[in-house]
């Protein structure tokens, strides 16, 4: 147990653009390794909509869950409705649909904005408050650190809501010190960001398709905006040797440490269909061997200094986000890539 | 009009082959019928990437309604800041209103609330750039892209202008093919919303199938019809997919095999129903394919 004490907290985020190049398995195995070495650590399921951390990590219960209730839905009145389409016009979600003549809400799609509750002219449209959006749970693992895991409702808005509440809820239990892990959903939008904010480390998960590249130059984008120092995993890195190269000429030029790859192992599938880690389930086996060590160098290598690793791998200059807005009478603007 | 027949592949969690089918299918069915095939995976659209094209084509911004303040009319009442849901309107203690543009997701709730006028309808901001690009393989079809830009975080909204656009550029007799993103959230919803039939694509591993149950909530919530393709079947047992397919009232399931041929055709661009009619994947997507095809010939979509 000779890990160091981190004081306070740093974040480290799992994340990578595209879906399915093994966010969750690198993010199990990371969790084990750093809570065998003595680091104090809480992981965070940051994938709301498609949270899968628990499974890998074999959680069947879980020792809290906390409703989350605060969105809000909207229903037309059908008698008062007069039909005038303006709700529909102006919705910015296309939630309002014609059914068998009859406006209704879809309540998939609603965000409950107030929008067409504000140009009904006959006030025909009321809501549902405290609609439960999602759930925040936590479990203690198997393997001696605590989960933390968001769940949204299916269909429901503002994921990346119930993902900031799932790491407030990390850090609460994780106290003055230690590591937050943080496993991100795929994509860059809302859940991302709100994974993003606060953290100082990411591990950047890659595959080598011509895909996963267009998305990690996406999630890549993301990380100098918050100027995060970003560490490149790739992985199934020997499917496709006319790729890998693109991808290690990225990292490259922008000064992104590949700190290891992974091969394709159809163990890694068999480990999940058992619901264990890959380094538990098959320990010899080539992916876990590689994960294991990737894991070993995060935590002798990056975690201890951590400081130096983020002033050395940080954007010098964060991109600022520039929003582009158009004054009335702007048509259009060029692409600014 | 509507295109006549629209059909979404979506599946909850990622990475498991919903482009993959989306493309190979776009592809096949061409060759027979007049289609469009829309990428709605705004946050990380790849379908142009699996279909080899070099560029996207005829830009158009994704420009969402934004709240512009007339300082001039603006008596800072507050009424804005108080429907605003996202939190985009803040205002310290009796200061005039200022908008946070990240956060600010179009919805207008603050152009309607306003007692003033003081916000002009016409603003607008950027979320993001859509595409309308000709592909010419199989039989050739219209690929309609939507694409966020990075930093932007209100996805549903850029989605609904990208669908729109789709739908528009599609004929009303051909068919529309919808990729949606991984996910499960409402920006999900929204891209299935015109969809008469949804294909979830999922794989054989309890992740697969964690986050297929949530889509299966949704399309059977929007009671659209339903298939199942479990890709890269034959890693791990599928048993308890066909027993949820069967829970959620699923009409067919496909199995598309695990084929490492088919994985390294889809690594450098190129849909393996061309590169590869004879791998396994490929006639599995073919069978598929076929069965849509029979569906679209049957509501009139126009042959080629």
């Amino acid at each position: 147990m000779t890990a160091p004490e981190i004081k306070p907290p740093v974040e480290l985020v799992v994340a990578s653009g595209k879906g399915g190049v093994g966010k969750s398995t690198l993010t199990a195995v990371l969790a084990l390794t750093l809570a065998e070495k003595g680091y104090h650590m809480v992981a965070v399921d940051a994938d709301a909509e498609a949270p899968n951390l628990h499974l890998v990590l074999g959680v069947t219960q879980w020792e809290k869950v906390d409703d989350v209730y605060e969105g809000r839905l909207a229903y037309i009145l059908e008698d008062k409705c007069t039909r005038c389409n303006l709700c529909a016009e102006e919705c910015a979600y296309g939630a309002v649909e014609i059914k068998d003549g009859k406006y209704v809400i879809n309540p998939y799609i609603c965000e409950g904005c107030l929008t067409c509750s504000l140009v009904c002219p006959p006030k025909a449209i009321r809501y549902k408050f405290r609609v439960k959006s999602g759930e925040i749970r936590v479990a203690k693992t198997g393997y001696g650190f605590t989960l933390v895991s968001s769940e949204t409702m299916p269909g429901r808005p503002n994921s990346g809501k119930i993902v900031t509440e799932a790491k407030n809820k990390g850090k609460e239990l994780l106290g003055p010190s230690g590591v937050l892990l943080v496993d991100a959903a795929a994509g860059i939008g809302c859940q991302v960001i709100s994974s993003l904010t606060g953290a100082q480390l990411s591990i950047l998960v890659a595959e080598p398709t011509l895909a996963s590249l267009s998305d990690l130059k996406r999630i890549h984008k993301l990380t100098k905006h918050f100027g995060i120092a970003p560490m490149l995993v790739i992985n199934k890195y020997d499917i496709n040797q006319d790729v890998l190269p693109l991808i290690e000429e990225y990292a490259e030029k922008e000064n992104i440490p590949i700190i290891g790859k992974i091969p394709y192992d159809p163990e890694v599938p068999k480990a999940l269909a058992t619901n264990k880690p890959i380094t538990i389930y098959s320990p010899d086996s080539p992916a876990a061997k590689a994960a294991k060590k990737i894991a070993e160098y995060v935590a002798d290598e990056v975690l201890p200094q951590w400081r130096t690793w983020w002033a050395k791998y940080r954007p010098k200059k964060p991109e600022p986000y520039v929003p582009v807005v158009l004054r009335p009478g702007q048509i259009t603007s060029t692409r600014e890539r | 009009m509507p295109p006549r027949f629209v059909v979404a592949v979506t599946g909850g969690k990622g990475g498991t082959g919903k482009s993959f089918v989306a493309t190979n299918i776009a592809v096949l069915m061409s060759r027979h019928v007049e289609l469009t095939l829309a990428d709605l995976d705004v946050e990380a659209p790849n379908d142009h990437l699996l279909l080899g094209l070099q560029g996207l084509e005829n830009e158009e911004p994704i420009a969402i309604f934004f709240p512009i303040i007339d300082y001039k009319k603006c008596t800072a009442c507050g009424a804005c800041a108080k429907v605003c849901d996202t939190g985009a309107i803040v205002m310290a203690k009796g200061t005039p209103p200022m908008v946070m543009p990240r956060l600010c997701s179009g919805c207008k709730a603050c152009l309607y609330a306003c007692p003033y006028k003081a916000i002009d309808p016409e603003g607008r901001r950027v979320v993001g750039y859509s595409y309308s690009t000709l592909v010419k393989r199989g039989g050739g079809f219209r690929l309609i892209t939507g694409i966020l830009r990075e930093g932007e975080e209100h996805t549903p909204p850029a989605i609904v202008v990208a669908k729109q656009r789709a739908l528009k550029e599609t004929p009303s007799d051909a068919m529309l093919i919808v990729d949606t993103g991984a996910g499960t959230g409402n920006g999900i919803s929204a891209a299935i919303q015109e969809a008469e039939l949804v294909i979830a694509v999922t794989e054989p591993t309890p992740l697969g199938l964690h986050d297929l149950r949530a889509i299966l909530e949704i399309a059977r919530g929007m009671e659209k019809r339903i298939w199942m393709v479990i890709n890269k079947a034959g890693i791990a047992s599928h048993e308890k997919h066909l027993e949820t397919a069967k829970e959620y009232g699923v009409e067919k399931v496909f199995l598309v095999p695990y084929d490492p041929e088919a994985a390294k055709i889809y690594a450098r661009g190129t849909p393996v129903v061309e590169e590869c009619p004879s791998c396994e994947a490929s006639k599995a997507l073919n069978e598929i394919a076929q069965s849509l095809l029979v569906e679209a010939l049957e509501k009139g979509v126009r042959r080629k």
